[in-house]
């Protein structure tokens, strides 16, 4: 392999996308529109949820206490954030709202409530005290969180009575402390935009190159099958490093996300990621006649990197017998690579095998690259 | 030896044979035009001599070694019919690349640019996109990258479509001046007034060589006065290749 003619190709590729402002503007504004768009989406907390609140809870009048109503007392230890809260005092009135979808549940708390739950409290007597949650559950999301809301309020009123947990949960955060969304999410956006950018830059650049006859032109020339693949490889390796800078420059700055590792070991590993999916888009370019075919490739390269990466969702949350097919989608291995050694602190020691995994993918496909360059016989 | 030499050349797509039995033999230093209609195996032939198809049978050697082959790759400058030319790359760029995969140095390149771009007066569109030129722009951007090296055999598949008349002159001064330097060149062309400036021509049909020669001695041979009149009343003819004058 001849290293001037390797960074002659390098050069070139690097030098068309510097003239195309398009691809420059791609390659610097998707990452970014897709971190800003998909990052404050996703992070979502759910807010500003219509409840409804029917409270025919009597309350109790405690000698030395004084009247106590826990209904009321849920009600105050509800988020009101999260919840909008609107009170009624008829059941059917609001039940009749529930399915109009003007509120998405109906909390009622019935006449005896703190007479059951004071009853419930004491362990002589066989009492239970409950609420009924009417609720929509056409959208799992918001029907989650509303129950969520609810048990915590009750807990907390519990709580807040000394009617006492029998058991709490103490949590110790051994990774990510005080993590959010954002920082779980940049290194997947680092490592998906790199991804889906470097193999459809590459596709549609091998595409062109073989319609317009300047592939067969360079294969007249010394140039080899092999130093076409490495030029390749080192623009869109410096590309997809610049990238994932830039990601986590502007990561820090507007969304100040967690960094606890060695970020150059981080962008080491979208390095890699770039040489194989630059060695995929050639490979893949061998199946295309004419550069509108490019589009038909979108779907296989979007969908396995969308759904099997674990960029939007962790791979746990996918049914089990499906998990296996993320082993052949590269950017599962440069996701959790990067978020380990981004959020845990992790080395190389601990990440070798995702490293390790995209070597091997490096190999094969730069080698079959190379291959489906060959001329036809 | 030969700068190129073909026996019994095959190339074959599926069934279909598009070079069909080719014995070519071009000397050193000549222009040699290859003539046929569109489909007649001239751009698969030059093809497979430039090394960017395999053949599918037979020989083909190119300054005495089998192609495809790299060690010949460096001796041969080779323009498509197509552009191929980067069009997101501009006119010095395009040249600047095509020098350094032939292994010339900066300086080198920098001369040849120059007096290529004089050639092909593309001087001040040096800094241009390829893209914003017209087409016979870019046809000339095309012949500066294959003529940056200096090959020893030059392989141009229809090189002047699309280039004005004015220019096709200054075309074949320079194919000329290269035949005077040692270089061959091997054309394929559509313009038989262009054709009758070459050494020898060979007549193509459905992949075979059915004729070849002097295009004076062909045009005498056939009573014709053009080239075209030439070609037809030889394919007319059903008969193995007619070399007139060679014994």
């Amino acid at each position: 392999m001849n290293m001037k003619r390797v960074l002659a190709v390098s050069k070139r590729v690097f030098m068309d996308l510097k003239n195309d402002k398009r691809s420059l503007a791609l390659i610097i504004i998707a990452p970014l529109f897709a971190m800003t768009v998909f990052g404050l989406a996703f992070s979502g907390e759910l807010k500003d949820v219509n409840v409804i609140v029917v409270n025919h809870d009597l309350g109790m009048d405690v000698p030395t206490i004084g009247e106590i109503n826990f209904a009321d007392d849920v009600v105050n230890n509800l988020d009101s954030e999260v919840l909008i809260i609107e009170y009624k005092s008829n059941l059917d009135s609001a039940l009749e709202d529930l399915e109009n979808g003007e509120a998405w549940a109906v909390i009622y708390f019935p006449e005896d409530y703190t007479n059951n739950t004071m009853a419930s409290m004491n362990p002589m007597l066989d009492a239970s005290s409950s609420i009924d949650l009417y609720i929509d559950m056409s959208n799992a999301n918001v029907a989650e969180s509303v129950i969520m809301e609810t048990n915590s309020a009750l807990l907390a009123t519990i709580e807040d009575t000394g009617g006492g947990i029998p058991v709490t949960i103490e949590r110790i955060d051994v990774y990510g402390e005080n993590a959010e969304f954002m920082d779980f999410f940049v290194p997947g956006i680092i490592c998906f935009t790199v991804y889906l950018l470097t193999t459809l830059l590459t596709l549609m650049s091998f595409i062109g190159e073989r319609v317009s006859g300047t592939l067969s032109r360079v294969l007249a020339t010394p140039l080899t099958e092999s130093e076409i693949v490495a030029g390749y490889a080192i623009t869109f390796s410096l590309v997809g490093t610049f990238q994932a800078i830039f990601l986590v420059v502007v990561g820090i700055a507007v969304f100040d996300v967690m960094i606890v590792g060695n970020v150059f070991l981080a962008f080491l590993v979208v390095a890699l990621l770039a040489i194989v999916c630059q060695a995929l888009g050639i490979l893949l370019s061998a199946f295309a006649e004419r550069e509108a075919q490019a589009a038909q490739f979108l779907p296989f390269i979007v969908m396995p990197g969308f759904l099997l990466s674990g960029v939007f969702w962790p791979l746990e949350a996918i049914p089990a017998w499906l998990r296996p097919a993320s082993f052949f989608v590269p950017p599962s291995y440069a996701i959790e690579a990067t978020r380990s050694v981004m959020l845990r602190g992790w080395g190389l020691d601990m990440i070798w095998p995702q490293v390790l995994a995209l070597i091997v993918f490096a190999i094969v496909l730069l080698v079959l690259a190379a291959i489906s360059l060959r001329r036809r016989g | 030896m030969l700068a190129v030499k073909t026996d019994k050349l095959v190339k074959c797509y599926g069934k279909f044979k598009a070079v069909d039995d080719l014995n070519l033999h071009v000397e050193k230093g000549e222009i040699y035009g290859l003539l046929g209609p569109n489909g007649a195996g001239k751009t698969t032939a030059i093809k497979v001599l430039s090394g960017l198809i395999k053949k599918t049978s037979g020989t083909a050697k190119v300054l005495d070694i089998e192609v495809p082959n790299k060690l010949v790759s460096g001796n041969v400058g080779y323009m498509p019919q197509e552009t191929a030319a980067y069009i997101g790359l501009t006119v010095h760029q395009n040249i600047e690349f095509f020098g350094k995969l032939f292994g010339l140095d900066k300086e080198h390149i920098a001369k040849r640019e120059k007096e290529l771009l004089e050639f092909i007066d593309l001087t001040d569109w040096r800094d241009e996109l390829v893209q914003n030129l017209s087409g016979g722009m870019k046809h000339r951007v095309s012949l500066a990258c294959a003529l940056i090296h200096e090959p020893d055999i030059l392989f141009l598949d229809e090189p002047t479509v699309g280039v004005d008349p004015k220019l096709r002159i200054k075309f074949w001064k320079f194919f000329t001046k290269m035949k005077e330097n040692g270089t061959t060149v091997i054309i394929t062309t559509h313009y038989m007034d262009e054709a009758r400036r070459c050494d020898r021509v060979g007549f193509m049909r459905q992949g075979k060589l059915i004729a070849e020669g002097v295009p004076e001695v062909l045009m005498k041979e056939t009573g014709t006065d053009s080239l075209e009149d030439a070609f037809l009343k030889y394919a007319d003819i059903e008969r193995p290749p007619v070399r007139p004058g060679v014994k």
